[in-house]
């Protein structure tokens, strides 16, 4: 039973990726965003290699992996072929699941090539094969939860995919800027510390300073611990959302349905 | 009249609500094994709601309870689902893939391996004449071939149930023609079909059974033909008279048959038996100098069953 739920999760992933890796907003907000922030941050600026490379691994891990989840489902409401998937002898989590997988590998196979590039181009060097391991499972949580975060935010029952942009965009990029990216958690103002303690980029930035320098501002434990339990928490609220808002995908009278029929007719 | 072998749905006190708006209203109806049921109502009668909670995608409120082949909806809903093969009214196959990929997607969530996925899916292309189109993407395809690759979609895995949602709403001649053969030839198979349209003939050729909804409740349930006869209505008689005839004939006329002139310059009656009264009329042509042509007789219809019923209903919510 386990074994055919699984087979069918990964033939969900496979369409998923299939169908959606080239669309216009998971290369734009997926790829183009990271890249060009990246360049504004670092061109004219006295910055450390090792900065620099944290910069660049939080920054493309969490962008792709909110970039693609998101776009799915409001596509395939629009595309009616949500509809279909319900359909077939499968529930909403075996496809929130396929989405999310889909999501994880997509960014956790971007973010290992450009981590290992950069790991080179920049000089970074590990002083034990567990800061290696530890960087990559960081790699692994930071992926996973930014790719939950786009499965919940497609919770919102819109078949516009520029509707969840918004709302994706009004959160990721708080979540980015108040995090330890750009500035070190050590030398950050009181103020925004605080703030930086409710985005898990924070954690996994600081998890990476212990990787590559040995200077983390907390425990790389409790790092560890903190991300796990944003996933955990993401898990709680995607089911609960899911739960409550698919069925209005599909009511007849939904407003967001109207809206984008309006905007169609335009 | 199906012999009522094996329930394939039952469906008891359905009910559904979207805000304020009551779309399905405590409905309860059976399909049994092999039929071929209609489902009728003007837009907003709540047909398609009707079809999502049966298949799962929609949970009723209340007290209500859906089986199907005697097993319980709710608690079963994946065997259930694997019960049901749908098309839809528009196209719902993933647009991006070709009608190969939607194929191989499709025979994969069912659990089918490649190999019967193949031997399954030529089959049905050829059926549906769209075998050398396998290869095509699903949205370069016309209306018309996205139909029949959504009817090779709903019968890969080989469903003993078929919903179709408004199968052939604008399709070619060609196209309605090939469903509607193939309808009958799954029904000669033994497939259950349920058919939302709004072609009362479609309706009349292919239904057993027809519910006719309206506002979210069934207001009928039977065969059409027993509908039809039941008709208070009668068929209409037209003719033509060719030749100028007096008024005093005219008025003979309406005396005996109760004509009257159409806009159109044709006369018209009512009949309860429309040959007998054609050779009333021939009788009275025979003994006077008037000259008919192009007699045809108009008998009750599904679609006329089905409009009285609806006014009715509104007519009597009015009077409520």
């Amino acid at each position: 039973m386990i074994k055919e739920k699984l087979a069918v999760i990964w033939v969900l992933c496979k369409k998923n990726i299939s169908l959606y890796i080239k669309r216009g907003p998971v290369l734009i907000f997926g790829l183009m965003f990271p890249f060009f922030i990246t360049l504004s941050w670092v061109i004219g600026r006295d910055i450390s290699f090792n900065q620099i490379f944290i910069g660049i691994v939080a920054m493309t891990a969490f962008f792709t992996s909110t970039a693609i989840s998101p776009v799915i489902l409001p596509q395939e409401t629009r595309e009616k072929s949500l509809e279909r998937q319900l359909y077939y002898p499968i529930s909403i989590y075996e496809i929130l699941l396929g989405i999310l997988l889909a999501s994880f590998l997509y960014s956790l196979i971007i973010t290992l090539i450009i981590t290992t590039t950069f790991v080179f181009i920049l000089s970074v060097s590990f002083s034990s094969v567990l800061q290696i391991f530890i960087l990559i499972i960081g790699i692994g949580l930071i992926t996973f939860f930014g790719s939950l975060l786009g499965v919940l935010l497609s919770a919102i029952p819109s078949d516009m995919t520029s509707d969840i942009m918004v709302v994706s965009n009004l959160i990721k990029f708080p979540l980015v800027f108040i995090s330890g990216i750009f500035i070190p958690l050590s030398i950050t103002p009181f103020g925004l510390f605080v703030l930086s303690l409710f985005s898990p980029i924070t954690f996994f930035t600081d998890l990476m300073r212990f990787c590559t320098s040995n200077s983390s501002f907390f425990n790389v434990g409790l790092d560890l611990i903190i991300l796990l339990l944003w996933i955990i928490v993401l898990l709680i609220a995607n089911v609960v959302f899911h739960r409550r808002t698919m069925p209005k995908r599909f009511s007849e009278g939904n407003g967001t349905q109207q809206k984008s029929k309006k905007r169609m007719n335009k | 009249m199906m012999s009522k072998a094996q329930s394939a749905i039952k469906a008891s006190n359905l009910f559904k609500r979207f805000g304020d708006l009551i779309a399905v209203n405590n409905i309860s109806f059976e399909i049994f094994e092999g039929e071929i049921v209609g489902i009728l109502g003007p837009n907003g009668a709540g047909k398609t709601t009707t079809i999502r909670i049966i298949t799962g995608l929609f949970e009723s409120e209340d007290n209500s309870e859906v089986y199907i082949f005697n097993q319980n909806l709710r608690k079963n809903l994946e065997t259930c689902k694997s019960k049901f093969g749908i098309v839809p009214e528009i196209s719902n196959s993933f647009r991006d893939f070709t009608v190969r990929q939607n194929l191989l997607f499709t025979g994969r969530i069912y659990g089918l391996s490649k190999q019967e996925i193949e031997t399954r899916a030529k089959v049905l292309l050829n059926q549906y004449d769209l075998y050398d189109r396998i290869n095509t993407k699903t949205k370069s395809l016309s209306k018309g071939l996205q139909q029949r690759a959504n009817f090779c979609l709903a019968l890969l895995h080989d469903p003993p149930i078929l919903i179709l949602d408004e199968p052939t709403s604008g399709l070619d001649p060609i196209s309605v023609s090939i469903m509607r053969k193939r309808i009958l030839q799954m029904k000669e198979e033994g497939k259950t079909i349920l058919i939302t349209t709004h072609d009362m003939q479609e309706a009349q050729n292919l239904c057993d059974r027809v519910l006719i909804m309206n506002k979210g409740k069934i207001i009928t349930d039977a065969d059409p033909d027993t509908l039809r006869r039941n008709f208070k209505q009668k068929s209409t008689v037209r003719f033509q008279i060719v030749n100028h005839i007096s008024t005093n004939q005219i008025n003979q006329l309406e005396e005996k048959l109760k004509i009257k002139k159409e806009k159109s310059g044709y006369y018209s009656f009512l009949s309860d038996n429309p040959i007998h009264d054609i050779s009333s009329l021939s009788h009275i042509i025979e003994h006077s100098d008037i000259e008919v042509k192009n007699i045809t007789i108009k008998e009750v219809s599904l679609e006329d069953v089905f409009i009285d019923l609806i006014k009715k209903t509104k007519r009597s919510e009015n009077n409520d």
